[in-house]
């Protein structure tokens, strides 16, 4: 990459730092059966370790042509789950995920990692993506991959505000368990939660537990974007 | 919510429903995204950009400085003082000011795009876009007669300035009378002063064309072909073909182009349906533009940002006609939205 050193190092602690806080997550919601969106979660994860490794060759921890399979698949699962979420739009006219912009950050994710293999260039800083030396075609297309990620950043922003504090979603569960129980009808039988951008999975969990912070999985993904978007353009 | 909606999550409900009982939580800080709500998003993604294209290692080169000098170039020294100003201490301090621009946008992209924080964030581009005019682009070269709608005048950073004041998230409809607003650039300045500043803007663009920066003799195929280094082949390509044919046509094209410009400036005033016919000359004219100006140099790894093309295009899209958008319900619009949310 032909950015500064100092930025690199920046970016990479950050991925680094969200990359832990999606994996708590994971723990979190496997340790207190808290619902989260766990595929999201995971795919987090591998992207904010796969960055931090291209923005810092010291920090790589995957064979070469490893991370390009990962994000292959994670690609494939989620154009999956978006095909999926189309049908069942069709059957029912509900909206039930967003899974567009993980498909992209993987496609991206992709990009990223066979433009730095198949041009590794060392640039003090230690970056291995490359700059201006890129073809055309690579450059053209980082810029159309970067505009793409900014949209989904600013999308993902909007929608924070939309998303209900852990608190309040608390409360509601509360409120909406209670009757039933006097009632003496069953609560509901499954748990779902709401992501960042309005996707929705759903598990089989105890039924008053909330959902893991849907705005700070948000933050997430603004601050992966973010990341991205800033790996494309030194790509320029 | 009401108690029945309360109630409703039992056994026989699906993992859908039960989620509804979220819904208000969701719903009551949110209202649906309009077109003016679209237009922002749009102003902030084209500010994350900008902020991504300052963290480039040309900008924290000293070559960065010397390019912000060369603004200063032929205009007044109370303008060209401070610029060179700038410049030299952008030169010396080459790390620091430029994160620190680069963090500005940054946070100005986020500040837009999350709805607590707009007012503020499109206030600070106001003033920051107006800095950047002055210290960055020198007035756009409107006083030292560089400037031309083929590379950026009147400045493309002023149009941020501008689309942040016509996209101010102010009530919705005119206040004397009540009435919705009839394009979204209205919204929050009223009719006649988005009017007339569509006005201004497109027909200092025609004015520019007619000036000898545009219509001198070769003066136009010399600035597009300007734009071709650096770019990928494609693009290259083609401003160097453009070059070529304006080679010889280039005061003729000038007057065609400075038509064009002064017809989109007053067209804004026409009827509905011809003011869509407008809007489209003025995409099809700010794409053009875009064009000729390389995409505003952001594949070449030395740009600061897109060019004018993109903030023409989406200063049209915010005059677009609303009254077919108007005559649905929009509470239908807002609970679809609500729904998809609480999805």
């Amino acid at each position: 990459m032909s950015g500064q050193s100092w930025l690199a190092y920046s970016f990479a602690a950050l991925m680094l730092l969200t990359s832990a806080y999606c994996l708590t997550r994971l723990v979190v919601s496997w340790r207190h059966r808290r619902p989260t969106d766990h595929q999201v979660d995971g795919v987090h994860v591998l992207k904010c370790v796969a960055m931090a490794g291209m923005l810092v060759p010291s920090l790589r921890v995957f064979w070469v042509g490893g991370w390009e399979i990962v994000f292959g698949a994670g690609a494939v699962l989620f154009g999956w789950r978006m095909i999926s979420d189309a049908r069942a739009r069709a059957r029912s006219g509900r909206r039930s995920g967003h899974h567009l912009q993980h498909l992209l950050a993987c496609v991206a994710m992709v990009y990223m990692l066979a433009a730095a293999t198949a041009e590794v260039k060392p640039v003090s800083g230690g970056s291995a993506i490359g700059g201006l030396g890129s073809p055309a075609h690579l450059r053209t297309l980082a810029l159309v991959l970067a505009l793409g990620l900014f949209a989904y950043v600013v999308w993902t922003a909007d929608r924070i505000s939309s998303l209900a504090p852990v608190a309040a979603m608390q409360a509601h569960l509360a409120t909406a368990v209670a009757p039933a129980a006097a009632g003496g009808g069953e609560p509901p039988a499954t748990a779902a939660v709401a992501s960042p951008a309005g996707t929705s999975q759903f598990r089989t969990k105890p039924r008053t537990r909330a959902p893991l912070s849907p705005r700070l999985a948000a933050c997430c993904e603004i601050a992966i974007g973010v990341t991205m978007g800033y790996m494309l353009i030194m790509m320029l | 919510m009401t108690s029945q909606a309360l109630r409703a999550p039992t056994a026989a409900v699906r993992p859908g429903r039960w989620l509804a009982s979220l819904r208000p939580v969701q719903a009551a800080q949110w209202t649906a995204a309009d077109i003016r709500r679209r237009l922002q998003l749009a102003l902030a993604a084209i500010w994350l950009l900008d902020a991504m294209l300052q963290f480039q290692a040309f900008m924290f080169s000293k070559d960065f400085g010397r390019m912000l000098a060369a603004t200063g170039q032929g205009n007044p020294a109370v303008i060209a003082g401070p610029i060179h100003w700038a410049s030299q201490l952008i030169s010396e301090h080459g790390t620091m000011t430029n994160a620190a621009f680069a963090l500005i946008q940054l946070a100005i992209g986020l500040g837009i795009a999350w709805r607590p924080a707009i007012r503020l964030a499109l206030a600070g581009s106001v003033a920051w876009a107006v800095a950047v005019w002055w210290f960055g682009e020198g007035l756009g070269g409107v006083l030292n007669g560089a400037a031309s709608p083929v590379n950026g005048a009147p400045g493309a950073v002023i149009i941020y300035a501008l689309l942040a004041v016509l996209l101010w998230p102010a009530r919705t409809g005119t206040a004397r009378t009540g009435k919705p607003a009839p394009f979204a650039a209205s919204m929050a300045t009223g009719v006649a002063a988005a009017r007339a500043l569509w006005l201004v803007l497109w027909g200092s663009l025609a004015y520019f064309a007619l000036q000898p920066a545009t219509a001198a003799g070769s003066a136009l195929s010399s600035l597009v072909s300007g734009m071709a280094a650096g770019e990928p082949g494609w693009l290259a390509g083609t401003d160097t073909h453009l070059a070529a044919f304006l080679l010889h046509r280039g005061p003729g094209t000038a007057i065609v182009l400075a038509v064009v410009l002064a017809v989109i400036a007053v067209g804004i005033y026409l009827p509905d349906p011809a003011v869509r016919v407008v809007l489209i000359l003025a995409v099809l004219t700010a794409a053009a533009i875009w064009i000729a100006e390389g995409l505003g140099g952001m594949l070449t790894g030395g740009s600061t940002d897109p060019n004018s093309g993109p903030m023409l295009a989406l200063l049209a899209f915010a005059f677009w006609p609303l009254h077919a958008r108007q005559d649905r319900k929009p509470d239908a619009a807002a609970a679809i939205d609500a729904r998809s949310i609480a999805d």
